[in-house]
């Protein structure tokens, strides 16, 4: 907080002048965080003067930092009403704000704070952090130009100015305040790591003007004078802009990176791009492959080079060097060779002599039955990892028997080895033998029960069976001992794959309520996310390093267009959706539907949550409060620990909105985010953002079977609007929805034509079933409609055949059963469809096998046994 | 596979990557803090745009004046899947690298006492011999052998 200018002696401000020095005081030791010796001061004036609104608001202040968070404010508060117009009040509201993350609200403060004190280099600081927070670029120059007026001799006003003038797109006014800074500067010491920085942002700058011949000389310049310290920046922008400028120097400058990193895929691609080559697009890619082998040779243990050039190379070229390098691969015993080359299947032909070289290497490696085991002549381990291969290869083209029982022999050879187990374990989870898999992947663990990797691999497979509480206690084995829970530690450390994992096992489970949970957990982190970069806007302007400082704000700005958000936004909001149809949802999930363990780990939250509470309690006593700085963020606090407050809220379409919204801008291209907002538009009666949608999606897809079922959707919400649509929404509307689909074609055609189109695929026919229910088609012809779906001639994969039952079930229909054996039949190896009693029994042998084996596991892992006895949610693997 | 420098956006990779294979985690605002730092000494390793090992690196040059600065390993860690490439060793010989380059003396780091895989890596593969031992290092209560490798210059 800022000094205090005398107030006149009539003014509500003016105090005596004991009591002025002690509210100099106050702001030191508050500026000290001497919280307990701010607020006696604070309390001392009051005492005299109780309507000191400056004091009021310290105080208040200094209590929110002790976590007497709704008293304090309750004092901010009171203090701005007493003094409208001191900046003190204002400048401690908006810091509460910050706190809050209202960051619009606290810029409205501190911009009123700066009425009443313009100069105040701590209010201007502040506001700058706030208008780069929220993007306010023109604004944070006129700051960042103030701060620099006031004090040009601080080295980083300087730099300030150039990024805020940057990031408002004014490239040529950064690059003029950078070559005054550099004026200022004097004996500049070697090796000095922040003008470094300095020099490699004004690079930059004259790079992205496209000043590129300044950009090299300054880049030269600054590495020989050793002003740069970064030697492989240097190296890199340097040969970057020689292939801008086309220099002849260029190729020897990549080729020095090269060598300098072999296995850097970026340094290869800059060669080739230099020689006017294009990696893996060219027509004729000889040349380039002239060049990696050159490589190749030169760099005989690099990766990068023979791994390209398969995906360069064809024929009898391909298999030259795929020979090698799949022999290679398998003699030293490389767990990801399988996943390395697997896109290269993309291609059929290579996919087929890929299988026939590791075949053949299987074929020459296996042991000789005649002979002595181990024999010198086999090579025990390039047999046992072909298999392991093999099984892989074989396991991604579905062809599961056999990729089972290459395990078998992988299995019987090396018993030992936990990749055995996780590739038997995926095979079988791909089969749509979630338990068997989860199984197979605890067979894995307890091989090595001291690495987290199989661990989560393990818990994951657990969650995919719906087995969550036992998935629960495996991941415990490495969160921290002192957490609620493990899910609890896991959500702390941003775990976004334990949150998907387990949302999706409770909608799978039907527990919507923790499903959405989970959801909104994840929309947290990315929140967070966007809230660290805050204190950075400073930070990293003290530090000097720009140039990754703006790609962090680009980041940032980018954050949700990743694929855990986009999941979670997309699963979240499918939910709201299904609740606003059928509010029962709701309800129905009153108990909190939580398993024996949430519930458990619930207990043990909400007496942390109490000990907190009372240690807060005791803390509050005035006799006993102590000097600790809670800091001014709000803590998270959960109150709705089942997510029920969550799934009965009551305008799910706004909150999922809320979800989506960032998606329109961030993942563009991807159809299930249209057809999401569709969902959710057309429900809140915004015809025409739906129909966009839809026209979005059409443009991606215009055969997408969910897009189908929206087109149909659309028509009929058109024909049943009560009111026309007002000008100039409704024209647009309708002439967006005809050219989707022109008035004069019936739906019942449209559908039908729909399905002819694309009777060999099951996703189609549930679409084109789907729509003729909408369409007002009778049960029994929607019913043998969707039985189609399991004619030979027609594609039908695990995935579809759950939603396929699922959709039978939401009708009402009374052939699930039947068409549940059915299933069973066609997926041999899969339990999704099995009965109740089955499942009961699958279950019942998974546990078992698991709790006989555990002699190995570490001794806190007890709960698997405790938790045979719950089988209440069999069908969680089953059904979706 | 990729071997490059860390960028920005490689950090919820990274922090995938950590989450899935060691007890010790971080959250976002500490792997921010070191990138936006020393943005030169933390590298990745990317298969088909997912990060699939990585090195988190600081320097420590708040230093007595006596001392020089040194680089220090917070977090070092390839996926299971993806062993026996050598992964590991180029991550840490370029972060080395680019520290001796911000003038490091010596690069430290602390292994777990039972991590005999790591501790081969660090002794026999990269040279680092154990200068202390910490007592309680982790939060487990497992003892540290706290690494050191003396950094050459040119």
């Amino acid at each position: 907080m800022s000094k205090k200018t005398v107030a006149p002696k009539e003014s509500n401000r003016y105090l005596s002048s004991k009591e002025s020095s002690l509210f100099k005081e106050l702001l030191s030791l508050y500026e000290a965080k001497q919280l307990k010796k701010g607020l006696k001061a604070a309390d001392q004036i009051l005492k005299k003067y109780p309507e000191h609104g400056e004091t009021l608001c310290m105080k208040g202040l200094v209590l929110v930092h002790m976590g007497r968070r709704e008293e304090g404010i309750e004092l901010v508060r009171k203090g701005i009403r007493m003094d409208l117009t001191s900046h003190i009040v204002w400048h401690v509201f908006g810091l509460i704000q910050k706190g809050e993350k209202k960051y619009e609200d606290a810029l409205k403060s501190y911009t009123q704070a700066l009425r009443f004190d313009k100069e105040n280099m701590n209010l201007l600081r502040d506001v700058a952090q706030l208008q780069t927070q929220l993007r306010l670029y023109d604004g944070l120059v006129e700051t960042r130009y103030m701060l620099l007026r006031l004090r040009p001799t601080a080295r980083q006003n300087w730099i300030a100015l150039a990024v805020a003038y940057h990031l408002s797109g004014n490239l040529a006014e950064a690059m003029k305040v950078l070559v005054e800074y550099e004026k200022t500067l004097k004996n500049v010491p070697h090796y000095d790591v922040e003008h470094s920085e300095t020099l490699l942002y004004h690079v930059r700058v004259l790079e992205e003007l496209e000043q590129y011949p300044e950009a090299l000389a300054l880049l030269d310049v600054s590495a020989k004078d050793r002003a740069i310290v970064d030697k492989t920046a240097i190296m890199e922008i340097r040969a970057r802009l020689l292939s801008k400028l086309r220099s002849a120097e260029a190729e020897h400058a990549w080729k020095v990176l090269i060598e300098h990193n072999p296995e850097c895929y970026d340094y290869y691609k800059g060669y080739t791009s230099n020689q006017g080559l294009n990696l893996g697009l060219d027509e004729n890619p000889s040349e380039a492959l002239v060049i990696l082998r050159e490589f190749s040779t030169q760099l005989p243990k690099a990766n990068v080079p023979r791994r390209l050039s398969l995906l360069l190379a064809s024929n009898e070229e391909f298999e030259a060097l795929a020979q090698p390098y799949l022999l290679s691969g398998l003699k030293k015993g490389i767990p990801s060779l399988f996943v390395d080359v697997k896109s290269l299947y993309v291609d059929p032909a290579k996919l087929r002599s890929l299988q026939d070289i590791a075949e053949s290497i299987r074929k020459d490696t296996t042991p000789d039955p005649s002979s002595a085991p181990f024999s010198i002549s086999t090579e025990p381990t390039t047999y046992l990892w072909s298999l392991y291969f093999l099984a892989q290869h074989y396991s991604y083209l579905s062809e599961y028997s056999k990729a089972m029982e290459l395990l078998d022999l992988a299995i019987a050879h090396t018993p030992t080895l936990p990749e055995l187990y996780t590739c038997r374990a995926r095979t079988l989870k791909r089969a749509g033998d979630f338990f068997g898999a989860s199984r197979a992947m605890e067979d894995a663990r307890l091989l090595d029960g001291q690495d987290r990797f199989l661990n989560t691999k393990s818990a994951k497979y657990r969650m995919r069976a719906g087995l969550i509480d036992e998935a629960s206690a495996l991941l415990g084995l490495f969160t921290k001992k002192d957490a609620p829970s493990p899910g609890a530690d896991l959500e702390e450390m941003q775990s976004l794959f334990y949150l998907l994992e387990e949302g999706d096992a409770h909608q799978r489970a039907g527990r919507l309520n923790l499903a959405l949970k989970k959801y909104t957990a994840v929309q947290r982190v990315f929140d967070d996310y966007e809230d660290d970069q805050y204190d950075f806007h400073g930070y990293s302007l003290r530090k000097f390093t720009i140039n990754v400082y703006l790609n962090m704000l680009d980041w940032e700005d980018h954050l949700r267009s990743h694929p855990s958000y986009i999941k979670a936004a997309l699963a979240g909001s499918r939910i709201y959706v299904d609740v606003f149809d059928d509010p029962k949802l709701a309800s129905n999930n009153v108990d909190g539907g939580g398993t024996d363990a949430e519930k458990k780990a619930k207990k043990k939250a909400k007496k942390a949550q109490k000990e907190k509470e009372d240690a807060a309690k005791k803390a509050t006593a005035p006799t006993t409060s102590t000097n600790e700085d809670k800091g001014l963020d709000v803590p998270y606090k959960d109150d709705d620990p089942d997510g029920m407050k969550l799934l009965s809220a009551p305008e799910p379409l706004t909150l999922a909105a809320k979800l989506l919204q960032p998606l329109t801008t961030l993942a563009p291209n991807n159809i299930d985010v249209w057809i999401s907002i569709y969902d959710v538009a057309i429900r809140r009666g915004k015809h025409l953002q739906a129909v966009q949608a839809l026209a979005r999606a059409r443009a991606l897809n215009p055969e997408h079977p969910e897009l189908h079922v929206r087109i149909i959707h659309a028509k009929l919400s058109a024909s049943i609007i009560p009111e026309p649509i007002p000008s100039p929404s409704g024209p647009v509307f309708a002439e967006t929805l005809d050219k989707i689909l022109p008035e004069d074609i019936s739906l019942a055609t449209f559908n039908s034509q729909y399905l002819q189109n694309h009777s060999t695929s099951a996703k189609a026919v549930l679409a084109a079933a789907q729509a003729s229910r909408m369409l007002g088609t009778p049960l029994q012809e929607v019913e043998d409609l969707i039985f189609t779906a399991l004619h030979d001639e027609v594609l039908l994969d695990i995935k579809t055949a759950l939603e396929i039952s699922g959709f039978l079930k939401k009708i009402k229909s009374s052939r699930v059963d039947e068409l549940h054996k059915a299933l069973d039949a066609k997926f041999i190896m899969s339990t999704a469809f099995k009965t109740l009693e089955e499942l009961v029994k699958i279950r019942e042998a998974v546990l078992t096998t698991n709790a006989s084996s555990s002699n190995d596991r570490p001794d806190n892992d007890t709960t698997l046994v405790e938790n045979e006895t719950e089988l209440g949610r069999v069908e969680a693997g089953g059904s979706a | 596979m990729n071997i490059r420098r860390a960028r920005i956006e490689d950090l919820p990779g990274m922090q995938a990557c950590n989450l899935r294979n060691l007890p010790e985690n971080y959250s976002m605002k500490y792997y921010l803090y070191h990138c936006a730092t020393w943005p030169s000494i933390s590298y990745v390793a990317e298969d088909k745009g997912r990060i699939v090992g990585y090195i988190l690196a600081k320097m420590e040059e708040e230093t007595a004046e006596t001392e020089q600065p040194h680089g220090h390993v917070t977090s070092i860690s390839v996926l299971r899947s993806y062993r026996r490439l050598g992964i590991a060793k180029k991550l840490m010989l370029l972060s080395q690298e680019s520290m001796a380059s911000r003038r490091a003396s010596h690069v430290a780091l602390h292994v777990r006492k039972s991590n005999r895989a790591a501790l081969s890596l660090y002794r026999d593969t990269l040279g680092f011999e154990v200068h202390d031992i910490e007592q309680k290092y982790y939060a487990d209560g497992e003892d540290a052998y706290a690494m050191r490798l003396t950094l050459k210059h040119d």
